[in-house]
């Protein structure tokens, strides 16, 4: 028996119907948005390995960029990294302490504070700061007709405008990562000396040894794949900004809801990755 | 002619001054006029900026180089943005409804003194409006 005959013999079938419907047409675009995004990233990657979109003024765009996200974060960033990361170094070492777990301190502070919580912050940070200025910028310049402009003088925006911050995005929370594990990593010495008397050369030693190769290259696989996503979707729903101003909300709300999503996304993968 | 059928033929050096195609408005004014030879000609930030502020300077405007568009007068924009149009290769200048940038202006006059300035820097010039603005292009012609 067919499906429609089947819902028709039921009570409520048109209630069916339309639930059915409903999910039918929200799974059609949740695919279309996934292929618009892959797409999207398709053209922004080959893009960036062509030479010729690296003009003076796309390279004045990325230091820029790289200046607003990277640089301007620091004082709220070095904050959070030693409040956070002070606080949580110390948790863990003393349940390690607690557990009796002092020989697996070096793989305990590698894999859960570096490979997974300091790109995990960086992301956050970087999203809630970068990622929500991006996509009002990019719904601000559709609204005001400024893509228009860059169109009438032949200057291509996904040389101009949006390689820049994707770029952007990728080394700000690779160089961010990096910072916020040198930081809690020198907490860690603190709460290491305190708590297990470890001198600086046997604290490193310990680090070193339980430092795994292939973690590392998918924590930097991570950090390259959250920046790059973290970027590339805010400039996308930007786009989607009509003429009218009452959309650059709507974009903007959409953009970080899918921000997150990708960013669960993302560290779920690596997870899997991971563990596999 | 239309307006679209014009700047479609001449797209390759089209300078393009219309509200339209307004300035960048989260980019300083050199940046949007330097903007076009640092893309284009893949001029550096340096001789891009001394470019455009010699061109402001003709003006007498090197005052609002730094300023953005919200921030500047319908003359300094319209300025500005005949600056950028003037920045492309051989330029073809086409100036869409000029009096919709410049709101105060009552006549042409404004118009072809400010095309005087940069006439070494253009190729053609064309502007476009409407048929009921005819009377206001006839002061400097007169």
């Amino acid at each position: 028996m067919s499906l429609f005959k089947l819902l028709h013999n039921l009570p409520y079938e048109g209630i069916m119907i339309n639930a059915i419907t409903r999910i039918g047409a929200k799974s059609i675009n949740l695919a279309r948005t996934f292929r618009d995004t892959i797409y999207f990233a398709t053209v922004i990657i080959l893009k960036m390995f062509s030479k010729a979109s690296y003009s003076s003024a796309m390279r004045v765009v990325l230091v820029q960029q790289i200046y607003f996200t990277s640089v301007q974060i620091l004082p709220l960033f070095i904050g959070i990294s030693i409040i956070f990361g002070t606080l949580l170094m110390g948790i863990v070492l003393q349940i390690v302490k607690n557990l009796g777990l002092a020989e697996h301190i070096g793989s305990i502070i590698m894999d859960i504070v570096v490979a997974e919580l300091a790109p995990f912050v960086t992301v956050l940070l970087i999203a809630l700061r970068s990622s929500s200025a991006i996509n009002t910028e990019i719904a601000v310049m559709k609204v005001n007709k400024e893509l228009n402009t860059l169109e009438k003088f032949n200057i291509d925006p996904v040389d101009y405008l949006f390689l820049p911050r994707v770029i952007n995005g990728v080394v700000s929370v690779v160089l961010l990562s990096a910072f916020f594990s040198i930081l809690v990593l020198t907490s860690g010495l603190i709460f290491s000396k305190a708590l297990f008397g470890l001198s600086l050369e046997s604290y490193s030693n310990v680090l070193l040894s339980s430092a795994n190769f292939y973690d590392i290259v998918i924590s930097l696989i991570k950090c390259c794949t959250f920046g790059f996503f973290i970027t590339l979707i805010p400039i996308r729903f930007g786009l989607n900004a009509t003429n009218d101003l009452t959309s650059i909300p709507i974009s903007v709300l959409n953009g970080m809801v899918d921000v997150f999503i990708a960013i669960v996304f993302i560290e779920v993968l690596s997870l899997i990755l991971i563990f596999i | 002619m239309e307006l679209n059928d014009f700047a479609e033929r001449n797209k390759e050096n089209l300078g393009f001054v219309s509200l339209d195609a307004p300035l960048l408005s989260n980019l300083d004014v050199w940046i949007n006029i330097a903007l076009i030879k640092q893309y284009h000609e893949n001029l550096s930030a340096e001789k891009a900026r001394a470019l455009v502020l010699s061109y402001l300077r003709k003006y007498g405007m090197e005052h609002i180089a730094e300023k953005r568009n919200p921030a500047l007068t319908s003359k300094e924009r319209f300025c500005a943005m005949l600056i950028r149009a003037a920045m492309v290769r051989d330029a073809v200048i086409v100036i869409d409804r000029p009096f919709t940038v410049l709101t105060d202006v009552k006549n042409d006059r404004f118009i072809c003194d400010a095309l005087k300035v940069v006439e070494n820097s253009f190729r053609e010039c064309h502007i476009f409006d409407y048929m009921w603005h005819k009377e206001r292009y006839r002061t400097a012609t007169a």
